[in-house]
């Protein structure tokens, strides 16, 4: 079958006519972006004349703390446009910085083997589930919650119930030092190398979801999956495979933690499955499936990162900052909501 | 009350060990101070970062911390929750800095991760005193002072107390442990057992960990008490575990000897169970956030040179005789 065919009968062909709440709502992560950053300057606090919030070092803070939730946002974007949700990836996640603590510490493997051998094995983890998902047709729902509890399970196991401390040098028991540099920061000790990790795999999932065929097949899937069928498109393997990306996300953001925190700990990524969800929603993508972009993602991610910072810099209340967020995510769902509405597409 | 007399006696050590800060402060005046901007009427910002605000004790530690500000009009208090996520307690502390604090107090979540984040602190030259729980390094250098308990001599205080009062006479005895892996959960086991030690004629019959949580700790102790009818009494590592542990014990119509751990305030606290006769009795896992704000004042307001790089903080033993007093603290 040819992809002409294929965009040709696509159900996700975006509408004709241009309606203004539309707009909004496409690049509403932006828009939303933009405000976040005027009200994090309008209220931060300041000391001698200097507005804290865009400071250098305070920047590099917010996207140093959002680089893990954003690398698992990236892959749970090509699960949510195929109107699935990946809840494994928090404790994936875990898994992946336990796992990558032993192997380098306990295991004397080099940085290379070792970071291979994690990604490896987190896509697997991911294949797996999306396999289960698409032979048995279980919801990714209860596939993926199974998945959680065996991440977590596994990573108990593998770590005898105890934090792993990663120490560097050479020889046995120790990770080489170069390890340590996911922890530091580049151009004149500003941008976080975990930033820059999350920025380039942003980068190539934003070019694989807009540029390639498989990035159209997913669209395809979560528009309308028995019309991509009939098109031809192997809805199957598209379905796995994104499930594989998330695996793969989720254990290069458990690399990314381990050299960061210099450790791995079973317990860790806890709940950052529902930050990741909540970037992607706030990004624009529907749960429902069909649309939603990976610019939207890294916006909502860094948005939701700079409400955090702005909010604790004025010392206000961890209670505030759930319920802000809880605003944001309500409101990116009524946009989206009245969209669909307006095109007639019910829900 | 022997307990008290320690207790009293630390008090006076920490009035000792401030009014020799302040001595040598006041002779050596050419060691620079631990602030430069240190002034007794300046206006300080303190920033505590919290492992977790979801847990009774970390909360009890807020509002002794709290309240021991609030008598400090030079000072004002911003407390960070951690929510028990590495991740999120190193950007606050960062925040921290960018918010320019003028002293750091920090109960990290867990110590390896949170280690660099503290050396920033400190390379900004803002002074850190760790409670509770300390980072990798060395006190004194890598972070400015280390304040809190120590759970090994605080479980050993519960275990002699069960050996000479509780069970003189012997019995079985049964243990609930808390989350296992975690420093202190080993610590307070280990504690118990050699307090123990002093009365040969009492068995551990049973050991097993609940989490720190009262409901897996009813449903332990329910099965312990199935297995072994007979046990006299159950250290309990910490409080919510202790209140499990009652309600095993009434499930199954006995009455059992209880020992709590942390002696927190409040009505679903350790303190008002051995005042009510639910609990035999409670230790203490200080807080030192009065201790942390006296080390505060003495950085910031008495401009001290130094400061004790560690302080460790003596348990209180509430007992029925003097729970109700202590309930009004």
């Amino acid at each position: 079958m040819s992809e002409q065919q294929i965009t040709s009968s696509s159900p996700i062909q975006p509408a004709k006519r241009i309606d203004p709440l539309a707009v909004i709502v496409r690049f509403q992560s932006l828009i939303g972006l933009v405000l976040v950053f005027a009200g994090g300057i309008i209220f931060s606090p300041r000391r001698h004349g200097v507005i804290l919030f865009i400071q250098p070092d305070n920047i590099a803070n917010i996207v140093r703390a959002v680089s893990e939730t954003g690398i698992i946002a990236i892959g749970m974007t090509f699960v949510i446009i195929t109107a699935g949700i990946d809840l494994s990836v928090g404790a994936a996640l875990g898994l992946a910085s336990v796992v990558t603590a032993t192997l380098m510490v306990s295991g004397g493997f080099g940085l290379i083997t070792t970071v291979l051998a994690v990604l490896l094995m987190g896509t697997c983890f991911g294949l797996v589930q999306g396999a289960i998902s698409s032979k048995f047709r279980l919801e990714a729902f209860i596939v993926t919650l199974a998945g959680l509890q065996a991440a977590r399970g596994l990573a108990l196991v593998v770590s005898g119930n105890q934090y792993i401390n990663i120490s560097y040098g050479d020889g046995p028991g120790l990770a080489p030092p170069i390890f340590a540099v996911l922890g530091g920061r580049l151009f004149g000790n500003v941008v976080p190398v975990a930033t820059i990790v999350f920025l380039i795999f942003a980068c190539i999932a934003t070019l694989v979801l807009n540029t390639t065929r498989f990035g159209r097949y997913v669209y395809a899937v979560g528009g309308n999956e028995r019309a991509a069928r009939i098109s031809g498109v192997p809805v199957s393997a598209i379905k796995i495979a994104v499930y594989a990306i998330t695996g793969f996300a989720s254990a290069l953001a458990g690399i990314v933690h381990a050299g960061q925190f210099n450790f791995g700990s079973a317990n860790d990524g806890t709940g950052y499955e529902l930050t990741a969800i909540a970037a992607v929603v706030i990004g624009g993508t529907s749960l429902f499936g069909g649309s939603g972009s990976m610019v939207g993602t890294i916006a909502g991610t860094i948005m939701l990162g700079a409400l955090a910072n702005i909010l604790q810099l004025n010392n206000i209340t961890p209670a505030m900052q759930l319920l802000s967020t809880a605003a944001i995510i309500v409101l990116a769902a009524v946009l989206q909501s009245l969209v669909r509405r307006r095109e007639g597409l019910g829900r | 009350m022997t307990q008290n007399a320690l207790r009293f006696s630390s008090a006076r050590r920490m009035a000792l060990m401030a009014g020799s800060c302040l001595c040598i402060a006041g002779v050596a005046q050419a060691a620079d101070p631990l602030v430069k901007a240190c002034a007794k009427d300046g206006e300080f910002v303190i920033g505590f970062s919290q492992a977790n605000n979801a847990e009774p004790y970390r909360q009890h530690v807020n509002d002794e911390l709290e309240a021991a500000a609030k008598a400090v009009p030079q000072f004002t208090l911003q407390i960070a929750d951690g929510a028990g996520n590495v991740n999120t307690q190193t950007s606050q502390v960062d925040n921290f800095i960018t918010q320019k604090v003028d002293l750091l107090l920090i109960s990290p979540f867990e110590a390896a991760p949170l280690t660099p984040a503290v050396k920033r602190v400190m390379d900004a030259g803002i002074p850190v005193i760790e409670l509770d729980r300390k980072t990798n390094g060395e006190a004194g250098k890598d972070y400015t002072a280390f304040i809190g308990g120590d759970n090994y001599k605080i479980a050993l205080a519960a275990g002699e107390y069960t050996s000479k009062t509780l069970l003189p006479d012997g019995g079985e005895a049964a243990v609930l442990q808390g989350l296992p892996s975690s420093t202190p959960a080993v610590e307070r086991l280990n504690g118990f057992k050699d307090g123990v030690k002093a009365n040969s004629k009492i068995q551990i019959v049973a050991e097993q960990a609940a989490d720190w949580l009262p409901d897996k700790a009813q449903t332990a102790f329910a099965a312990m008490l199935q297995a072994h009818p007979d046990i006299k009494m159950v250290y309990a590592s910490n409080d919510m575990m202790a209140a499990g542990a009652l309600l095993a014990a009434k499930g199954a119509g006995k009455s059992v000897k209880i020992i709590g751990t942390d002696g927190l305030p409040g009505p679903a606290g350790g303190i008002e169970a051995v005042a009510k006769g639910d609990w035999s009795a409670t230790f203490t896992y200080p807080t030192g956030g009065k201790e942390a704000i006296d080390m505060a004042k003495s950085i910031l307001l008495d401009c001290a040179s130094s400061v004790e790089p560690t302080v460790t903080v003596d348990t209180t033993a509430i007992t029925p005789e003097n729970a109700k007093q202590m309930m009004g603290k």
